[in-house]
């Protein structure tokens, strides 16, 4: 009779009911995780792709048209339009028309064909500095590429003396939402879960129906079980869709083994459960909780590794991204959907997930206290 | 003496300065349906939460169905009933499920949960609404399903926090009639309620102000306190017309020493040596004939409006 469980099937029973009997909150947990999915997806792409380019030719000769055409075969640029001096050019940049602007100066031809050093001016506009450094690699290398050819050309070799080989990995085509997506679905499903479990504690402080628990035998482990397996349910119901909306609408292609996929998003869930259990132990009131699962998850955006590369953070937002279960989830998605990446590569991931969701979950019983304040 | 189901001694909660419940004391027997009074804030719901041991006393002891409500509060669980002053159950399950529920909640299972169930919605009539959400029963309803299932683990306390509060007049005789029948069960009965009338239902009453236990007992002993109906004076109940005017003239002669209106006619406490004849030549010379006097026993409004009034000058003297 005195098992430390008791209640929980009760209290399983029950939650289920009042989850999926109120279509309400059923959609507002399983609908924005969708959508901010698929916005998150297509708008964190950070390839640059066909940017606006203006030309101001003053040589006017088929190598100018030539050198023009060249960037613009690269996609990254595109051509949109030609000016007819330096202040045309100044302001179609400042007005955003162009973000890249290419002057040919009247000499560029004659230089090169008497050997001389043939100037070519890229402007570039650097208020976006992922879209300037592409254009400036791509603008490089163009030049580069050109120069080289006509070295080799002239000194009679037939092959660049070093020639560098490159091959990329697991996401050959280079394509932004093989790394942005895995992260998403780590953020929306800590977004989603965590609201859940740490509003339900306190919906039931305020409507009173936790008195009529604490009277009860119920203990905290059955209570805090109870309400943390049908979110857990319904989480990896959401979990397996996001996976879904990846692979088709986004096209990332699930490397790595499927199974040790749903393990560690199970532990990852779980964690976050219990994490707002935790929260709901401790606030008083629905907007308590509201604002306390904020503090806990926008950390998870921006120290995660998410979207900014967590090597290059001071230590001190390193260090809070080290306690971050997100941070750990976004390591094992990518490591499993992009690198394929077996189980002695990434058990260490899920080890501190298991870790955390042990200690939050512990926490949020032990800090449950069975009366009233 | 018989058997104390609820004995409390000394038993105080302070929130921070603010002291709730200080220092009560009394016992509650089998089977008899105790009636805590008292005006809101006066903390009898801080007091019954200790007594469920869900709210942990700062001082005092208690012992609640043998159980020791302090150190073993643990114990307590699932040996008495609470239905609180907020309606706590549910409202996205049905009347149904909210049985199943609490059913399951106290460790019910199989057939003892249905033969459970059975009693307890033949008791209470809930057949017609067993699939309606509680969400859209009535008050009455409500507390009809409230104290079904904390009944469905057959505690032999039930705690009701103003269980009528709010329902209407018909529901509220009803509850009363359920009350009665659990009482003829054997269920010990604590209910807290500021209706007078359902204080001289209750068989034990007491009445607790500023947090203070002023009185405990039975009715009929609560009305023959010296304090209640001093020694050479008496009740009176005078019916006649124009009452407010007869008012004025009975509180300006020597002798009476309270009088207030009762719809038609008005109570008065007053020196026994004034006879019937003396009000009714008081109130003649004011105009008013025919009146009707006759003696009357106190009300426990009387004793409570007595009591208070002498606590309240005890506490500013």
């Amino acid at each position: 009779m005195k098992s430390p469980f008791r209640g929980f099937t009760a209290i399983l029973y029950k939650e289920f009911i009042v989850v999926l009997r109120d279509p309400l909150t059923l959609f507002f947990m399983l609908f924005p995780p969708i959508v901010e999915m698929i916005a998150f997806g297509y708008a964190l792409d950070n390839d640059v792709k066909h940017m606006p380019l203006i030309v101001f030719d003053e040589d006017r000769t088929q190598e100018s048209r030539l050198l023009v055409q060249r960037l613009e075969n690269t996609k990254t640029f595109r051509y949109v339009g030609e000016v007819w001096s330096t202040a045309e050019l100044a302001s179609a940049m400042r007005q955003g028309k162009a973000y890249a602007a290419l002057q040919i100066p009247p000499d560029f031809t004659r230089d090169l064909r008497a050997g001389r050093t043939a100037h070519v001016q890229v402007l570039i506009d650097g208020s976006s500095s992922t879209i300037a450094l592409q254009a400036l690699n791509t603008a490089l290398s163009i030049t580069l590429r050109d120069s080289l050819l006509t070295l080799l050309s002239e000194s009679g070799r037939r092959d660049p003396p070093v020639e560098l080989r490159p091959q990329v990995l697991y996401n050959p085509a280079m394509r932004s939402p093989n790394f942005f997506v895995p992260g998403v679905i780590g953020v929306v499903l800590q977004i989603a879960t965590t609201f859940a479990t740490a509003m339900s504690l306190v919906r039931e402080r305020e409507r009173g129906t936790l008195e009529q628990l604490l009277v009860s035998p119920l203990s905290r482990w059955g209570l805090m079980l109870g309400k943390l397996f049908p979110y857990l349910c319904i989480a990896m119901t959401m979990a397996i869709g996001l996976f879904g909306i990846m692979n088709w609408l986004f096209q990332v292609p699930i490397t790595g083994s499927i199974t040790a996929l749903l393990i560690g998003t199970l532990i990852y869930v779980f964690a976050l459960l219990s994490l707002g259990l935790l929260i709901s132990t401790r606030a008083q009131n629905q907007m308590q909780a509201l604002q306390m699962s904020m503090v806990m998850i926008l950390p998870s955006v921006f120290f995660s590794g998410f979207i900014f590369p967590r090597e290059t953070m001071p230590w001190i937002f390193y260090a809070i991204g080290s306690v971050l279960p997100t941070t750990y989830f976004i390591s094992l998605l990518r490591g499993i959907i992009l690198r394929g990446a077996y189980f002695p590569e990434y058990w260490h991931h899920m080890l501190v997930m298991v870790i955390m969701g042990a200690i939050l979950f512990a926490l949020c019983v032990l800090r449950f206290r069975r009366k009233l304040a | 003496m018989p058997e104390a189901v609820i004995e409390c001694q000394n038993l105080t909660k302070r929130f921070g300065h603010f002291t709730a419940v200080d220092h009560v004391s009394f016992s509650v027997s089998r089977g008899s349906i105790f009636g805590l009074l008292g005006p809101n804030g006066s903390g009898k719901s801080t007091l019954i939460r200790m007594l469920c041991g869900i709210l942990e006393p700062t001082e005092g002891t208690a012992r609640v169905a043998g159980v020791d409500v302090i150190h073993s509060a643990d114990d307590l669980k699932g040996k008495v009933g609470y239905m609180s002053q907020k309606f706590s159950l549910y409202d996205e399950l049905t009347v149904s499920e909210n049985l199943q529920f609490y059913g399951r909640l106290y460790g019910l299972t199989g057939a003892r949960l249905a033969e459970r169930r059975e009693t307890l919605i033949a008791l209470t009539h809930l057949e017609r609404y067993l699939g309606r959400r509680a969400a859209l029963l009535s008050g009455g309803w409500r507390q009809r399903l409230a104290m079904a299932c904390a009944l469905l683990h057959e505690p032999p306390v039930l705690f009701l926090d103003e269980p009528t509060a709010g329902i209407d007049p018909v529901a509220r005789r009803e509850l009363w009639d359920l009350l009665f029948e659990l009482s003829s069960r054997g269920i010990t009965l604590f209910v807290t309620t500021h209706y007078m009338d359902e204080a001289e239902r209750c068989s034990h009453v007491a009445y607790i102000f500023m947090s203070k236990l002023i009185v405990c007992g039975e009715p009929d002993d609560l009305r023959n306190l010296p304090e209640v109906s001093p020694p050479g004076t008496r009740r009176l109940e005078i019916t006649c017309e124009r009452v407010t005017v007869g008012l004025q003239t009975v509180r300006k002669m020597t002798g009476v020493r309270s009088a207030t209106v009762f719809g038609q006619s008005m109570h008065l406490l007053a020196d026994a040596n004034l006879t019937d004849e003396d009000f009714r030549r008081a109130l003649a010379a004011a105009g008013i004939r025919n009146a009707d006097v006759r003696p009357i026993a106190p009300s426990l409004e009387d004793v409570f409006v007595t009591l208070t009034t002498r606590e309240e000058s005890q506490v500013s003297a």
